[in-house]
């Protein structure tokens, strides 16, 4: 792998959707929601772009982004600790005359002056709620072979009855989009409510940096808030916009509920080999230790980070990093975030726990298959 | 910038006696308690313990150690100023040469030392497991005023003449030492981590190497020339645990032994003293609906389908469907096929094991071998390998191997 230098800049929203889970973004955003036992969704695209020889970054982050300038740290996990380029956060400005940005068009109106800077022929925009082992370059390469202005990836499938619900009061909008048959959008909708398999946009655009810079500048002179809903849809004729279909496994989160489902799913061996197999997904590391099973523990269809102790019985579940399940404790189809501490005899079903959580001794806790409960951050039950 | 104390870890050796685990490594490269090489108790310790400059000294089979070390990163070891380094045997002006002694092995990097003009120089081995303080240690070393310090082990008297001896007097001076004596005057066993000001330490490693009679060893010239010259000579209590891994059966041992903290005392859960390796960046272990786990370590990658009891599974390995582990060492990617049973034995890495053939067995009387499987090895469908059989190569399909 010679050609390891990609001539793309990425560009992240790691806040977007943060409002279809508010459980989870309570202490973080989006991007740095735990997912699959030791990961948090960022990992999946960027691992995914720096996989493709994307190796300048940057991060347009709005709120609550702790949890992830504590997770990216340098950048060095996903090789982005770099020289030139690398990983770059961008925080918003607090200053009382310049408000928080809204729309995807004033965050990157923010970063024009960087943007103009860089030496990238190409862009990758892309939203953090999705969990995928993408092929940037193949996205690209077809945006650059179809003469297309923007190209955008989507996925053939059905929208999520979580999405329209939420969607209905218009926090973050989704987009569907319709297709000539040289795949140029020619109609691109906002929170649809079409039944059915439909064209759903991943949110993951590709575009010549001097157009975005072009596009941005006058969308931004215009007021414009919303990349999608101002700047592309109503101008579909001028802007040649082209749809990518994306056939590889993908994980949406658009609730809490769907967060548990996607996670779930990594238990068929299938899906987690969909998800891992096509290139490595990085992450931050810990330096646990194995995780041990100790005489009288059972386990049965799980999946397990380091730094576990199990003493208990544990079946279809999710563990995430140091989580410790005591003696006679049993766990049933529950997702145990990182430091989860569940005490000798208790007994709980269908529950998320967030990190560091406890539930003491001999509790009974117990969600449903369509409503599990969710425990927030260092609460003890 | 003088630092006080920089470590100088002893990695060069070649392990013969682990046989077919060491052919294509170094010792201290050899996998260890499910994430871990030997070399990471080392330098996990000295990071612990505040020291930032490591000098590893390598000579046999260098390259995946090498590879391992890297810059140091996992360790916390890429310093600005310090950190890890690797010390091959170089090419000088005068001529080149092995490594002739551990001694020698230092005698050679003097240069290295002298640039961070330290005070203190601590000697480490890097085939021994141990979790240990070394600032306690030099902490220790100045109290007493010494000018060498060794750390010591109580073993028990019948085992005593397996070791180089200390003999001490009830000041912790050192009187007398005994290689591997006869009729041990003492039972404190030297553990081969010295602490040496440096300015002493290089004094005699000057004369020892003028000394064309010498074997140029810590143990059999260095120690004794300090004795001579009656230099303050110290020895360094310790009672943690401790293990030469210098055997497949201790190998085997060690590992077992992880499994069983609260006896053994080889605690790996120590959020206070973290063992540090170059991380497998694997997805979570998943055990599967047939799979059945006991008292057992699991790492990341492992897909387990099969029954795992007391055993160690390294990263990346798999259990397929009715296959059997138990009281097994399993280095990481290595595959087990269904049907097969592993037992009583180590695996090393990248082996892969066909459908229905056996490895090993529980020890019965007096028979306690500890079948050995070497890297990249595949057993064939339904061979059999005997409990104390040292497998190198590829073994077919339905043969025997004792």
């Amino acid at each position: 792998m010679v050609n390891t230098n990609a001539d793309v800049l990425g560009v992240l929203f790691p806040n977007s959707y943060d409002s279809l889970v508010p459980e989870l973004v309570n202490e973080r955003l989006m991007a740095s929601i735990p997912f699959g036992g030791r990961y948090r969704i960022v990992d999946f695209v960027l691992s995914s772009m720096v996989n493709c020889g994307i190796d300048n970054i940057s991060l347009i982050v709005r709120r609550n982004y702790l949890s992830l300038m504590d997770h990216l740290g340098s950048g060095r996990e996903w090789d982005l600790a770099r020289k030139n380029g690398g990983l770059n956060i961008i925080p918003p400005f607090a200053e009382k005359t310049v408000k928080l940005y809204n729309g995807r068009v004033e965050a990157l109106a923010s970063i024009l002056d960087f943007l103009r800077g860089q030496k990238e022929t190409y862009v990758v925009l892309a939203d953090t709620n999705i969990v995928a082992n993408f092929d940037f370059n193949a996205l690209i390469d077809q945006h650059v072979q179809s003469g297309a202005d923007i190209t955008v990836a989507y996925t053939e499938e059905e929208i999520p009855a979580s999405a329209k619900a939420v969607h209905g009061q218009g926090v973050d909008l989704y987009y569907t989009i319709d297709m000539n048959d040289d795949k140029r959008v020619n109609y691109m909708y906002m929170n649809s409510t079409q039944e059915g398999v439909t064209n759903f946009c991943l949110n993951y655009y590709v575009i010549k940096r001097e157009l975005l810079i072009e596009l941005i500048t006058v969308a931004s002179v215009r007021g414009y808030q919303f990349f999608e809903r101002d700047m592309l849809a109503p101008h579909l004729d001028k802007i040649k916009v082209y749809g990518y279909k994306y056939d590889g496994y993908v994980a949406r989160i658009s609730d809490l509920k769907s967060y548990f489902d996607e996670n779930m799913k990594l238990l068929d061996d299938k899906n987690l080999d969909a998800l891992f197999d096509p290139s490595p997904i990085y992450t931050k590391i810990r330096d646990d230790n194995p995780t041990r099973y100790i005489e009288g523990s059972r386990a049965e269809n799980v999946l397990v980070a380091d730094g576990c102790i199990i003493e208990g019985d544990i079946e279809n579940c999710i563990l995430f990093r140091g989580v410790q399940v005591g003696k006679g404790a049993k766990v049933k189809n529950c997702v145990l975030m990182q430091d989860t501490i569940i005490e000798a005899g208790a007994n709980v079903e269908y529950v998320i726990t967030d990190k560091k959580v406890t539930i003491t001794a001999g509790k009974e806790l117990r969600g449903t298959d369509s409503f599990p409960v969710y425990i927030a951050k260092h609460k003890v039950v | 910038m003088a630092k006080e104390m920089i470590a100088m870890l002893l990695a060069g050796g070649q392990g013969s006696r682990l046989y077919t685990l060491t052919q294509n490594l170094a010792k201290p490269a050899v996998p260890f308690g499910g994430k871990y090489r030997i070399i990471d108790f080392p330098l996990s310790n000295c990071v612990n313990s505040g020291i930032d400059t490591v000098g590893i000294l390598t000579q046999y089979q260098p390259l995946v150690l090498n590879e391992y070390i890297g810059n140091g990163q996992p360790w916390d070891l890429d310093r600005l100023h310090g950190g890890v380094h690797v010390l091959p045997p170089y090419q000088q002006a005068s001529g080149s040469d092995w490594y002739k002694g551990t001694a020698n092995a230092i005698y050679q990097n003097i240069s290295f030392i002298q640039r961070y003009d330290p005070q203190y120089v601590i000697i480490l081995s890097g085939d021994q497991i141990c979790k240990q303080d070394y600032s306690d240690f030099l902490r220790y070393h100045k109290e007493k005023g010494a000018e060498f310090s060794v750390a010591v082990m109580e073993v028990p008297w019948e085992e005593a003449s397996r070791f180089g001896i200390m003999v001490a007097d009830e000041n912790d001076r050192i009187t007398e030492f005994q290689e591997k004596p006869k009729n041990p005057k003492s039972n404190l066993a030297s553990m081969g981590i010295y602490i040496f000001n440096w300015d002493i330490l290089k004094q005699y490693l000057e004369e020892d190497e003028a000394d064309p009679n010498s074997e140029n060893d810590f143990g059999k010239n260095i120690i004794p020339n300090l004795f001579r010259d009656n230099r303050r000579m110290y020895a360094y209590h310790f009672s943690g645990y401790w293990k030469d891994v210098g055997t497949i059966s201790s190998l085997w041992e060690a590992n077992m032994e992880v499994l069983d903290p609260e006896h053994s005392g080889i605690n790996l859960f120590d959020d206070d003293w973290k063992i540090y390796s170059r991380n497998s960046g694997m997805t979570g272990h998943k055990i599967g609906k047939g799979g059945v786990v006991e008292n057992s370590m699991i790492t990341d990658g492992c897909r387990i389908n099969g029954r795992v009891k007391h055993s160690i599974l390294f990263a990346g390995v798999r259990v397929e469907e009715g296959a059997e582990v138990e009281d097994a060492v399993v280095m990481g990617g290595t595959v087990i096929r269904s049907g097969a049973v592993v037992k009583h034995c180590i695996v090393a890495e990248n082996v892969e094991i066909g459908e229905n053939a056996v490895v090993g067995a529980m020890p019965e009387g007096d028979e306690k071998g500890v079948a050995t499987i070497g890297n990249n090895v595949f057993i064939g469908d339904g061979a059999k390998i005997g409990p104390n059989a040292m497998v190198r190569n590829n073994v077919k399909g339905g043969e025997e191997q004792w």
